[in-house]
């Protein structure tokens, strides 16, 4: 008995490495969309709507510098942005881009009061309407309370989604590491500093797991079936699966020098942020002119940004209507895990409608162009597969 | 070397080998040390000081290396002993592949929390500062050096000087915007 167990792990093994041998092809953020606006390395994209009506309120998502925005869109069932256009919603997304040498001055000013406002305007200019809602995710929610802040007559509705704001906690490791680090000597050197120096971090906050039990239990999870016609199926939509995950994990842009030195400086190490005494461009942040409805989204498992960086937002602004939400899940498992599609996202949507309307109007706008969301297409076959070995991967 | 002279053969390899380099960088700083920070003159001084500064910038890094060194052997050495506490009984007898996932699931378990506990506090955090901050200094050492006694000679490009150009860049985009701006207002407003 115990022989043929080990015989059977045996077979995963060799199973999964006919897989990787014949590598599945496999997508990342597949939604339809257009990109309707660039400046620099970073583009606007707007999601085709696939209602014909949807809400007169626009959203747009602002995501980190750190990582890419498309793990909202990782693949067709775990997709905050097709979620989004399911619910109705208009839905925009900023695309940060990689930035390179010539990057490496860009300041937070230049993200906040540049890039995120001229998307703003430019969809305000596009759909006719005097504000919209921002949903700012991790980094991005931090620069969207910034943006909020500064310019409160341009969002209507603010959702932040495990978005750190008051950064003086021990909870998260990397809020500890980061008051260590001396950030200029890092600047100074790199200039750009690269994704990877960010990466080596996150994997060094559970190496063992992040470097090793992953992998085993990638081969863990193989099913060896050969009775079963769907096992195969199964275990090729698993590493599929996988591979997306592992692809976004390991796509992470380089920072922008100047960018990473203040919001080290200022967010992780001073906290200034909470405090009202953060700068851009020599203009004070006051969170207290946040007076649009505010809804506070937080993951209770967040190794990354632990729930006491984010709580604290409701009670810094101004806003009357506020609310805060905490699901039992981790900071990747918000966007990808279970919860995220059947409770994340719709209560989200559920809070969001209401304050999705024009001013004073219930009526909904019509779009010229909608499209109906093809269902995810059908997978190749093996024996296609087998004639294409080299993986392919469709990448935005 | 016997127990007079500091150094126990009693603890482990590492302990040794971290009490004998702190006994090296402690006769390094009086003698060598010393010397490589004296003032250079002559003709070449310029040169040679900054040259012989890149010592200094390598045994910092070498020491910070050795204290992150010596605190994650503690650790590996930590987490050894309670995995060996937790799997002493459960290893007798027969060893089926259950007891072989058993012990790797025991393992995981157990070097991912010890390490984890360490790397939160504020000893480690310190640590990696130092050590990152003294890799910072030794990398920007090395591409002085690079700059200044290859690239140069050579007459070809510095980093240096691409990034003076990458600011000249940065503000005339930065101006050009602003104009833009402007002239659009302007436009918008007659």
């Amino acid at each position: 008995m115990n022989g043929l167990n080990l015989l059977d792990d045996q077979k995963k093994f060799r199973l999964g490495m006919e897989i990787f041998l014949n590598p599945p092809e496999f997508s990342v953020g597949t939604t339809p969309s257009e990109v309707i606006f660039g400046e620099d390395k970073m583009k606007l994209i707007h999601y085709i709507p696939i209602v014909e009506k949807p809400h007169p309120i626009p959203i747009l998502i602002v995501y980190a510098l750190v990582n890419r925005y498309y793990i909202l869109d990782l693949q067709p069932d775990k997709s905050v942005i097709k979620k989004l256009l399911e619910e109705g919603f208009d839905v925009y997304v900023i695309d940060w881009g990689y930035p390179s040498g010539a990057d490496r001055y860009l300041t937070l000013d230049d993200y906040v009061n540049g890039y995120l406002n001229n998307s703003v305007d430019k969809i305000m200019e596009l759909s006719g309407v005097e504000n919209i809602t921002l949903l700012g995710v991790c980094q991005g929610g931090t620069f969207s309370v910034m943006y909020a802040a500064l310019h409160p007559e341009k969002v209507k509705n603010l959702v932040t989604l495990v978005a750190p704001v008051d950064f003086d906690t021990d909870k998260g490791i990397l809020n500890i590491w980061a008051k260590t680090l001396d950030v200029d000597k890092i600047v100074d050197y790199y200039g750009i500093v690269p994704g990877d120096f960010l990466n080596s971090a996150f994997l060094l906050l559970d190496p063992f797991r992040l470097m090793i039990d992953k992998y085993v239990g990638m081969f863990d999870r193989i099913e060896y079936n050969p009775d079963d016609t769907t096992c195969q199926l199964r275990n090729e939509d698993y590493i599929k699966n996988f591979l997306r995950m592992e692809k976004w994990i390991f796509d992470s842009p380089d920072q922008a020098g100047e960018t990473f030195r203040q919001f080290m400086k200022d967010c992780y190490q001073n906290n200034l942020l909470i405090k009202n005494e953060m700068k851009l461009n020599g203009k004070k942040i006051n969170l207290k002119n946040i007076t649009m409805p505010l809804l506070n989204v937080m993951a209770e498992f967040d190794h990354l940004v632990p729930t006491d960086t984010s709580k604290s937002l409701n009670e810094a602004v101004s806003s009357s209507d506020k609310e805060t939400l905490v699901f039992p899940t981790g900071h990747i498992g918000i966007f990808v895990g279970s919860k995220s599609q059947k409770e994340v996202c719709p209560k989200i949507s559920l809070w969001l409608k209401p304050r999705s309307l024009l001013n004073g109007k219930t009526e909904e706008k019509t779009v010229q162009a909608y499209v109906e969301l093809p269902e995810p297409a059908e997978e190749k076959t093996k024996e296609q597969r087998k004639n294409n070995r080299r993986s392919k991967v469709n990448k935005k | 070397m016997s127990e007079s002279d500091g150094l126990s053969m009693e603890k482990s390899g590492f302990e040794s080998t971290r009490e004998f380099f702190d006994m090296w960088l402690k006769v390094y700083n009086a003698t060598t040390g010393r010397l490589v920070e004296m003032p250079a003159i002559g003709p070449a001084r310029e040169k040679s000081e900054k040259m012989m500064k890149g010592f200094s910038t390598f045994v910092n890094l070498y020491a910070a290396g050795m204290d992150s060194s010596s605190n994650f052997q503690s650790v590996f050495m930590d987490a050894m002993h309670k995995v060996q506490e937790k799997t002493a009984t459960d290893m007798e007898g027969e060893i089926s592949p259950e007891k072989y996932k058993d012990f790797y699931n025991i393992w995981m378990e157990t070097y991912s929390e010890t390490f984890k506990e360490f790397l939160k506090t504020g000893h480690f955090a310190s640590d990696m500062g130092k050590l990152n901050s003294h890799l910072m200094d030794f990398q920007k050492y090395n591409r002085e050096m690079l700059e200044e006694n290859y690239l140069k000679p050579m007459n070809l490009p510095t980093k240096t000087e691409i990034d003076e150009i990458n600011k000249e860049l940065y503000i005339l985009k930065k101006t050009v915007k602003e104009l833009s701006r402007q002239i659009k207002e302007l436009k918008e407003n007659k």
